[in-house]
């Protein structure tokens, strides 16, 4: 399968690297605005760098892209290619409102095309584990669950992480990925209660925020732009017959310290553990095998928008100091 | 050199035998007595440390004690802390202080008005992770403080615990104080306003075991505390107490009883921790002795206490109302 890459920042680049390992897929083209940063990622791959996503369409043919730009462009961008009967794989929060989200789904679904966003967390290992372990009834009944992701203010291009309204901020950009899996775990949200901190408040943002699951069980989720730590995952799922949980810190495999360290810290971090193949790897794959066999994904577009649809509800709970209720669908 | 004389009422709690131990180290303190209606309850206390009982806790306070310690079932203290004062005995007395506002308020009144000070048993305040945490705070280190997240997470303790009569609440009052406690101590601030939920979900019992506790301050921080009785028995201990502290430059995690060793024994039949810390109930108990000894305030006062129960109080409204309460 021929796929390229919209975007060469971090994402784009982590997607174009495994891109150029996986077997029976060819990159086809990756496309920036900024031509040096189009060209240091085509070199990865060995494939041709564009700066204008019509002509890679036009030249290139891709059967899909994988969407790696700022969230405000995803809606116009992933129309733009189903529109050309390309199937999208888009990264996450599919997008800042529940309307731009819908629009896309239903654009995709027009052309006929496939509709993937990149909820990577449901592939990286550790939480796969962990949902696995509860599946299996080994803590019995999930009751109470505690998720955490504390990294440093990320740096995107003409610093799109720090305008709230292109972002979605910290609860829409960083906190859904512990929305999305805390779902898929404890199942329907039926009411959201959430603080942040005020915008006046510079170079950081931290949110709490508890989601109460239909059927008798909760969980409190913070995200945190700004921490001055390592990049910084945490969970703990607590059952009536068991606990899971899980530090980031406490599970080093591989620890290598030299004289040389600089320091420096990674424009956006990205969180990294000694495997064969990181978790984006495994979700490009496993998104590739669906449109290749037509199956439904690990993650759809209706849990994508599910996760919005609460990151949303989030922020109007934080603006109203209200819990806010959200409807739960029959089962 | 005069001894601080001492007395126990009740052992209903079992941090009365933790306190106990930490004032027999003490060479200038006698216990003057321990009071329970149980005898069996005690006997392993009184007698190999050959301490008087007493089957009633009135003829405990008619001894020539100058303080006495109340470790009985949440709804009894309020009773028993009136009558301490009346007979001049100053008093440390277990969290939850009360079960209700008014009868705290009323503990603190009737020690005021009987000249005793009122100390309210909340160890964690001599954590020595808290105390330095307390210290960086003051000093700036983190700027201003914007948000905390703390979980006192602990095990189902039964008994009297579960029994809403005796207890006035379960996980819920039991676990939100201490924690709420060094919130309040760290910010300086006082709780205005209260969303949470009271549920059980853990136990088989009437009483909830498992909540969620958002608090905003008069300063503006907020703060969410998990109190839940969520320790399943294949836990490697019997809680915990963790506090994140988020400022402006900087931020601070206290988990409590992270020193401790990993113990795998066939024995038990699952890992375990085992802690070896500092002694906060030690050091509590070291401060309250120091202040009734030399006259100076309580360092965890009545009022303490009340601020943080009525949060928990608070707690169950809203959990009833399913909205934010006011403070």
């Amino acid at each position: 399968m021929r796929v390229a890459i919209v975007g060469c920042g971090t994402m784009g680049t982590v997607h174009t690297r495994n891109l150029a390992r996986m077997p029976d897929v060819q990159a086809a083209g990756v496309c920036d605005q900024d031509a040096e940063r189009a060209a240091a990622a085509a070199a990865i791959a060995g494939t041709a760098a564009y700066t204008e996503l019509d002509e890679l369409l036009d030249k290139e043919r891709p059967e899909a892209v994988i969407v790696c730009l700022p969230t405000y462009l995803h809606k116009e961008t992933v129309i733009r290619i189903a529109e050309r009967g390309i199937h999208v794989i888009c990264e996450k929060p599919a997008a800042s409102t529940l309307e731009d989200a819908r629009d896309m789904e239903a654009a995709c679904r027009k052309h006929g095309v496939r509709l993937f966003i990149g909820h990577v967390v449901r592939f990286f290992p550790n939480y796969r584990n962990a949902a696995e372990h509860v599946k299996a009834g080994a803590i019995g009944k999930v009751r109470m669950g505690h998720f955490k992701r504390h990294g440093s203010f990320p740096r995107g291009w003409d610093l799109w992480y720090h305008d709230r309204e292109r972002s979605g901020g910290v609860i829409m950009d960083l906190m859904i990925h512990d929305i999305d899996f805390a779902r898929s775990v404890f199942g329907e949200v039926e009411s959201v209660y959430a603080r942040i901190t005020p915008p006046s408040v510079s170079k950081l943002e931290y949110a709490q925020v508890t989601l109460k699951f239909a059927g008798g069980a909760a969980a409190n989720l913070t995200a945190f732009w700004g921490y001055n730590g390592p990049f910084t995952t945490q969970f703990e799922i607590a059952g009536d017959d068991g606990i899971i949980r899980f530090d980031s810190n406490q599970v080093q495999s591989f620890d290598l310290k030299t004289s040389a360290e600089t320091g420096e810290q990674a424009a956006v971090q990205v969180p990294q553990s000694p495997m064969l193949r990181d978790p984006y790897y495994d979700e490009v794959q496993h998104f590739i095998q669906c449109i290749r066999t037509g199956t439904e994904p690990l993650v759809t577009i209706d849990d994508a928008c599910k996760a919005v649809e609460i990151a949303l509800a989030a922020e109007r709970s934080a603006k109203l100091g209200q819990p806010v209720a959200l409807e739960v669908a029959p089962r | 050199m005069n001894k601080v004389k001492i007395g126990f009422i009740s052992f209903a709690h079992m941090h009365a035998a933790s306190y106990l131990h930490a004032m027999l180290q003490r060479d200038d303190v006698e216990i003057v007595g321990i009071a329970d209606e149980d005898a069996e309850r005690v006997r392993p206390f009184t007698e190999p440390n050959g301490i008087t009982y007493y089957a009633d806790y009135d003829q405990l306070l008619a001894q020539p004690l100058d303080a006495v310690v109340i470790c009985s079932e949440n709804a009894r203290h309020a009773e028993m802390t009136r009558k301490a004062a009346e007979a001049g005995k100053h008093v440390l007395c277990e969290k939850p202080l009360g079960i209700s506002e008014e009868e705290m308020l009323g503990m603190i009144e009737v020690c005021e008005a009987n000249g005793v000070q009122l100390m309210t048993a909340f160890p964690c305040r001599f954590l020595t992770s808290v105390i330095e945490a307390k210290q960086a705070i003051d000093e700036g280190r983190i700027g201003e403080i914007l948000a905390m997240k703390g979980t006192n997470r602990g095990t189902m303790p039964g008994g009297w615990f579960i029994d809403p009569a005796k207890s006035g609440g379960g996980a819920v009052l039991d676990h939100t104080v201490h924690v709420m406690d060094l919130m309040h101590w760290f910010t300086g601030s006082e709780a205005e306003e209260v969303y949470a939920f009271a549920e059980t979900w853990f136990h088989d019992t009437d009483i909830d075991d498992a909540g969620l506790v958002h608090v905003k301050f008069r300063n503006g921080v907020f703060a969410v505390l998990d109190p839940s009785w969520s320790r399943t028995r294949s836990f490697p201990t019997w809680g915990d107490v963790t506090l994140e502290v988020i400022g402006t430059k900087g931020t601070i995690a206290i988990d409590a009883f992270a020193q401790k060793i990993d113990v795998y024994s066939n024995k038990s039949g699952k890992g375990q921790w085992s802690y070896w810390g500092d002694s906060m109930d030690q050091e509590m108990v070291d401060s309250f002795v120091e202040s009734i000894k030399n006259g100076k305030p309580v360092a965890v006062t009545g009022r303490d206490g009340y601020l943080s129960a009525r949060v928990a109080l608070a707690a169950y409204e809203s959990a009833r109302a399913g909205a934010p309460v006011k403070l």
